[in-house]
């Protein structure tokens, strides 16, 4: 039976390509249709980024390809052996421009795809939070007042500043991972460590 | 009547009802687990559903613990773990009884647990504690018995991997870390996670050439070879040292006597529950995303109860082992064939009929007929 990989359909579609072309692995063509592909012996299953650390998680798929900033979110029992250094970006708390600092507020409220890594962000630092859980276009939140700020990823900031925000704190830094089912890892070890072995060698170091 | 059914029907998320096939699966693998444990000459305890919380010593399982007050005022706990149990009772009820002790259990343990991979919040768990014997032979023995239950069951293709805390513990000998950098840290060698761990080791905070191989601990893993590589890797860490022979000593024994297939060796196997002082295994197969067992040993335990001993232990996952099995393509046993229909004239005479069948020992199924 061949290794089956989970990808995420978003961002990090390109440079997964990219990698498993350089490492000389097969990968899907980019205009398919289909969710599950064989190819060359590997299975490819096309998932939301979000989802990629619960198909590993239950052993579906022997391996994925996620965000740091998704690990973080969903907080998988999975291995994560390889940064594969694309993907770079940033978890950030951004606020509106030159809005004061919510010091004085009781309760901070933020808006995020993130529910988990933002409460915990400001729970550790001793501030109550409000957590709005939005699915997408969350820099708007601020300035229709449903939050007072917000935590997202960001790569070069434009999204952000275009909506009248800026970084305040980092939350975390991000980049792809390769993450391997616990059971795959140690029952199927060879076909792992062999897939393992060509993506470091591949990566950017 | 179609619609909303009926509100006391409702289930409460994280419980399991098995009937059928399941039923008869989960009471076959008891049977067997139970019928191996039986076979090494261990005995059965069945403790108590609930004890004082303070019994229960792993703080990992703290934040999943069904806690309650009791009438009296005090805090009790539904039992989260045997272990902690089994070792209270060792050290207690069986205080007279000399080492050592032999003792195996099959029950229920609850726990609050998100809904995810494998997980409910009743779990049944069949396991032994070896306490009290001279540790290299008890941790040989029970890893012989993790290994017999898998064959006995019919598992395909399953590994044990085989690692050892103090490898960890010893390489941060002396080493001052606050607790929330080292439990980051023990997370990160624990994923395999090389870069994490780089990111959770503060600068300055260790040796290079003991970050040097916490990092390598993220990739010593595979066939026994890997204890010689990592015995270079570790070569400046003398207490590292001193828990991989022990772990390599294990290996060695499983390996002469005709366990070594199988075998794994992983030293970023640190995790498990925080009792553990040496030894630690898992058990994986193929067709099942996570394990379906483990144990380890653990040196301290007992002493919180008063009377120290060294000890060892496993379990394996009942409702984990069920759903291998039937991935595997294992069959359940079969149903049993129809029961014998007994009938009577009257009442009293079809029940009479009826009993005298159960005394020849006949399967009946009774049926009253006008």
């Amino acid at each position: 039976m061949s290794l089956t990989i989970a990808l995420s359909k978003g961002k990090l579609l390109a440079g997964s390509e990219d990698l498993f072309r350089k490492a000389g692995l097969p990968f899907p063509a980019s205009e398919g249709r289909r969710l599950v592909v064989p190819v060359d012996g590997l299975r490819f299953l096309l998932v939301k980024d979000m989802d990629v650390p619960t198909y590993v998680e239950h052993g579906v798929a022997d391996c994925g390809i996620a965000g740091r900033d998704v690990l973080l979110e969903m907080e998988p029992d999975v291995y994560e052996p390889v940064d594969l250094g694309f993907g770079r970006c940033r978890l950030v708390v951004a606020r509106p421009r030159g809005a004061a600092r919510a010091d004085g507020a009781s309760t901070v409220r933020v808006a995020t795809k993130y529910p988990r890594v933002a409460a915990a962000h400001f729970l550790e630092r001793g501030r109550s939070v409000e957590v709005v859980r939005l699915a997408g276009s969350v820099e708007l939140a601020p300035g229709l007042g449903l939050a007072d700020c917000i935590v997202d990823v960001v790569e070069t900031g434009r999204t952000l500043e275009e909506n009248g925000l800026e970084p305040v704190e980092e939350v975390a830094a991000s980049s792809a991972r390769l993450i391997v089912n616990r059971a795959s890892y140690h029952a199927r070890r060879e076909e792992i460590a062999g897939l393992v072995s060509a993506l470091e060698k591949a990566r950017r170091p | 009547m179609n619609g909303a059914s009926h509100r006391l029907v409702q289930v409460p998320p994280g419980v399991q009802c098995f009937l059928g096939d399941e039923a008869r699966r989960r009471r076959s693998i008891e049977e067997r687990v139970v019928g191996v444990f039986e076979g090494w000459d261990y005995e059965e305890i069945i403790p108590p559903l609930f004890d004082y919380a303070d019994v229960f010593a792993s703080q990992a399982l703290l934040p999943k613990t069904y806690s309650f007050v009791g009438r009296d005022g005090s805090l009790l706990a539904l039992r989260p773990d045997f272990t902690s149990l089994l070792a209270k009772i060792a050290a207690g009820r069986l205080a007279g009884r000399p080492a050592p002790m032999r003792l195996y259990y099959s029950g229920e343990v609850l726990r609050y647990e998100p809904p995810r991979a494998g997980r409910q919040s009743e779990l049944y768990q069949m396991g032994l504690e070896h306490l009290g014997g001279d540790p290299r032979a008890a941790d040989a023995e029970v890893l012989a018995i993790a290994a017999e239950c898998l064959d006995v069951l019919g598992v395909r293709g399953f590994v044990l991997a085989l690692g050892h805390v103090g490898v960890f513990g010893g390489l941060l000998a002396g080493i001052t870390l606050d607790p929330a950098t080292l439990e980051r840290l023990r997370e990160r060698v624990e994923a395999k996670d090389a870069a994490g761990v780089r990111e959770a080791l503060p600068a300055g905070a260790v040796p290079a050439h003991v970050a040097e191989a916490l990092v390598r601990m993220t990739t010593l893993s595979g066939d026994v070879t890997v204890l010689a590589e990592a015995e270079r890797a570790l070569a400046s860490c003398p207490q590292a040292r001193v828990a991989l022979a022990e772990l390599a000593k294990v290996a060695e024994t499983l390996q002469l006597a005709g366990l070594g297939r199988g075998l794994t060796v992983d030293l970023s196997e640190v995790r498990g529950l925080d009792y553990y002082t040496g030894l630690v295994f898992r058990a994986y197969a193929p067709d099942l995303g996570f394990e379906v067992g483990g144990g380890g040993r653990y040196d301290t335990l007992l002493a919180r109860f008063g009377r120290p001993m060294p000890a060892v232990g496993f379990m394996l996952g009942l409702d984990r082992l069920a759903l291998l099995l039937e991935r595997q393509g294992l069959a359940p046993p079969a149903p049993a064939p129809p029961a014998e229909i007994v009938t009577g004239s009257g009442l009293a005479r079809g029940l009479e009929r009826a009993r005298d069948k159960r005394a020849a020992g006949i399967r009946v199924r009774f049926e009253e007929r006008s």
